[in-house]
């Protein structure tokens, strides 16, 4: 371990002291400038692409994040919301059964009925706790995943639904990558400021309160029940949302998407970006779900053209069939960062400041800090020094 | 408070900067080199076709089969001429993990990359997750292994490999032809079992053939239940539609039940020499009948010498659908010869007329993109009948 008080310190300082907003701003402006590079042909509209589900990705992680950092419960089928969300828009919009319904419409179905699975699976397991609860949402979510393979009449079982209509938004067809991309966007900003502020309330005070010592939460006057329920409830319709759109921009959902390793990898996403912290959450996603595209980009592409087609040619042809087939490794490498992350920056990317405590327990300098930040000791300090 | 403002505007600046830094580092744009100078002199053209398969996942022995087959066809037809213009044939080389999740950023980077036509993809639902992509972008695509009848007939879509809506058809015809009135369909909820299945189903019916559906899991191994059902419906013929191992399992334990005179049946998947073993000997399953898609390889033109070529390359026997991939190649050149020109929206048109001479013989396109054998192929069933004899496979 490095000295903390090193020569990163300057710089860690000044990070700390930018407001917040500023890291919102450049986000969102990072965010809402990819489709700009792609109209000026800065960018290839593969990289939309990969946005549009990094930002589908980034839905559900914040969605997963509600019930796994916020109130501590771990939910290893939430893939499994996802999928009733997906499933009603395809149903209801496509030729499969003749119905299309309004995107609004759709947009709302698909979030109330996702909600309305959550409470059906919420209410009889939530007396369960750690393990057990886990074990009831793995077994939920595949039965789900079985569900639509069989429903033969309504789902097309393991053929799935394709040709999914376009939505239509105030008789817009969104129909192009870029169109697809801010709509996927505007929804993902509603839900983190939705979801920021629900941290910040009295709600999200309660479930971190639960997350921490449910007993001691219940003691002073937190209804553990219903307020764990309303955390698997706001989580599913999270997750129902981000399905509707997800099957508006596939056109095609079979019962593949929705695989128990989904699931995991959402939860992934989540412990890498930090549990409890939305902007943390948010990047693990768009790092999981973007980093096998730019390891297939950076060795099928850039490599060779930035050494030039002179430098590629007098390698060996081994090498170079290595380079221009990297496709096979990906995945590798996916799996490497992962193994390292977790054991380098166990709190994840962006932790939130408690989980962060929690995480490095042991660690003497961080119990010091805890003490510090409780009593606000430091800040107050600083504040009358100020 | 000045050191606040001066915090401000270096956020900005930060900000400004990581901009900048992301457009440069993602931003290492594509060339377009292709010469389109229209001269009568001779001139040389490179054309870009997408190879959308999958090459890492449970298929990938069927994605390097294709990858093989197709870079055969490629160092065949490498530099051929049209009118005075030699075509130099690029491959790109994509994966999709066979998952139709990851298909569309597939597409999307193969057109992103300038390709003038696609083989693949590799499986059904990848083809179903990308092909209004490419649809939208007006590339055509071409797959040597996607059978399901729901993917035709699409705009841009070509197959050279039989569709599941044939093999079921002709599956039901066999049992119709055979005086079958009763008929039993399992499948193994696969996407391709559950397609062949209703399939058959369908032409069973409009045939008035009384039909009942089972279905079992891949990876099953005891059908108890499933047995006992059709037991009480007392069919003549037994159909499953999944792979041989659990067809193996499912006939045996039919016998085992008590189910003598009935006829298994099956599709290409339950045509493997395994089957006898995995059913505990011949005797539990001689007189099965299955049928396969395609023109069989004994009877496909250019076998051997494909089958020579692909060992002196791959170091192994072609895999499944390799010569298909390979024809698929062999159709786009075609196409491109026949209209003299590379733009997508003529290789579609132009597909729909091709007569081509491929390793699996003369075939061309129907309207709806299906495969459809020509010339000196046309006399040839593409839908082979086969009975197991004594634990072997022999051909009707």
């Amino acid at each position: 371990m490095a000295d903390k008080t090193g020569i990163m310190t300057p710089v860690r300082q000044f990070f700390s002291r930018v407001p917040r907003w500023v890291y919102v701003l450049v986000a969102l402006g990072m965010a809402v400038s990819v489709p700009l590079f792609e109209q000026a042909g800065v960018i290839e509209t593969l990289w939309l692409r990969v946005g549009i589900r990094s930002l589908v990705y980034v839905m559900l992680a914040m969605g997963l994040n509600v019930v796994m950092g916020e109130t501590g419960l771990l939910n290893l089928g939430y893939v499994a919301f996802f999928a009733v969300g997906s499933y009603t828009t395809a149903i209801l919009s496509s030729p499969r059964l003749g119905h299309h319904y309004d995107f609004w419409v759709l947009i709302v179905l698909s979030t109330v009925f996702a909600m309305a699975a959550g409470l059906l699976v919420g209410l009889p397991t939530l007396r369960l706790r750690g393990d057990y609860l886990a074990i009831v949402t793995l077994a939920f979510g595949e039965i789900t995943r079985i569900t639509f393979n069989n429903w033969e009449s309504v789902t097309n079982g393991p053929g799935g639904i394709p040709q999914i209509f376009r939505p239509q938004i105030f008789g817009m067809n969104i129909d192009k990558p870029s169109e697809f991309y801010y709509l996927v966007l505007i929804f993902v900003v509603i839900v983190a400021i939705l979801l920021t502020n629900l941290k910040a309330s009295r709600i999200g005070r309660a479930w971190n309160a639960l997350r921490e010592d449910e007993i001691a939460a219940e003691h002073a006057g937190i209804h553990g029940t219903s307020l764990k329920l309303l955390s698997v409830v706001i989580s599913a319709g999270v997750a129902g949302l981000a399905g509707c759109l997800f099957a508006y921009y596939q056109q095609f959902i079979n019962p593949t998407y929705f695989e128990f390793l989904q699931s995991v990898l959402v939860v992934c996403m989540v412990v890498l970006g930090g549990m409890g912290s939305i902007p943390g959450v948010m990047l693990g996603a768009v790092l999981l779900d973007g980093l096998p595209e730019v390891i297939r980009q950076a060795f099928s592409k850039w490599l060779p053209e930035a050494l030039g087609a002179e430098t590629m040619n007098r390698l060996p042809q081994a090498v170079q069939t290595f380079f221009l087939e990297f496709d096979r490794y990906r995945m590798l490498i996916v799996g490497i960062v992962i193994v390292v992350m977790v054991i380098f920056r166990p709190e994840g990317l962006l932790p939130d400041k408690l989980w962060r405590r929690e995480v490095h327990e042991e660690d003497p300098r961080e119990m010091e800090k805890t003490r510090q930040k409780l009593f606000d000791f430091d800040e107050g300090h600083r504040d009358l020094e100020a | 408070m000045q050191s606040t403002r001066i915090r401000r505007i270096l956020a900005v600046l930060l900000a400004v900067a990581m901009l900048a830094a992301m457009s440069s580092l993602v931003g290492c744009g594509s060339s377009d080199d292709s010469e389109s100078s229209d001269g009568g002199e001779a001139k040389t053209e490179t054309i870009k076709i997408g190879i959308h398969t999958s090459l890492t996942g449970g298929l990938a022995d069927y994605g390097f089969a294709a990858q093989k087959g197709i870079e055969l066809a490629q160092s065949e037809l490498d530099g051929f001429e049209v009118g005075n213009t030699t075509y130099k044939i690029e491959l790109s080389l994509k994966d999709d993990k066979g998952e139709p999740a990851e298909s569309p950023v597939v597409a999307q980077q193969l057109i992103d990359e300038g390709v003038v036509a696609v083989i693949g993809c590799l499986t059904s639902g990848s083809t179903n997750a990308a092909q209004p992509i490419y649809e939208q972008a007006g590339i055509p695509m071409i797959s040597g292994s996607a059978t399901r009848a729901d993917l035709v007939p699409r705009t841009n879509f070509f197959r050279t490999c039989v569709g599941d809506n044939i093999q079921g058809k002709a599956l039901a015809d066999w049992c119709v032809e055979l005086g079958f009135m009763k008929v039993a369909i399992m499948d193994d909820r696969g996407d391709y079992a559950v397609g062949l299945a209703d399939v058959i189903e369908e032409n069973l019916t409009a045939a008035g053939v009384e039909v009942s559906r089972e279905s079992g899991q891949e990876g099953d191994t005891d059908f108890s239940a499933q047995v006992a059902n059709i037991q009480n419906f007392g069919p003549d013929a037994v159909i499953f539609t999944g792979y041989h191992r659990e067809a193996g399992l499912l006939f045996k334990q039919c016998r085992e039940a008590g189910m003598t005179g009935v006829q298994f049946m099956g599709g290409d998947g339950i045509k493997s020499d395994e089957i006898v073993e995995e059913a505990g000997g011949a005797a539990n399953v001689d007189g099965t009948l299955a049928t396969i898609g395609g023109i069989p390889q004994d009877k496909m033109a250019g076998w051997d010498a494909f089958k020579t070529a692909f060992v002196a390359d791959a170091g192994k026997d072609p895999g499944p659908y390799a010569e298909t991939n390979h024809d698929a190649l062999v159709a786009i050149v075609d196409a491109i010869k026949m209209g003299e020109s590379a733009d997508p929206a003529d290789i579609i048109e132009n597909l729909k007329k091709v007569e081509v001479m491929g390793v699996i013989g003369t075939f061309g396109f129907d309207e709806n993109g299906e495969f459809k054998a020509m010339g000196d192929s046309a006399g040839l069933a593409t839908i082979v009948r086969y009975k197991l004899e004594g634990g072997a496979w022999v051909a009707q």
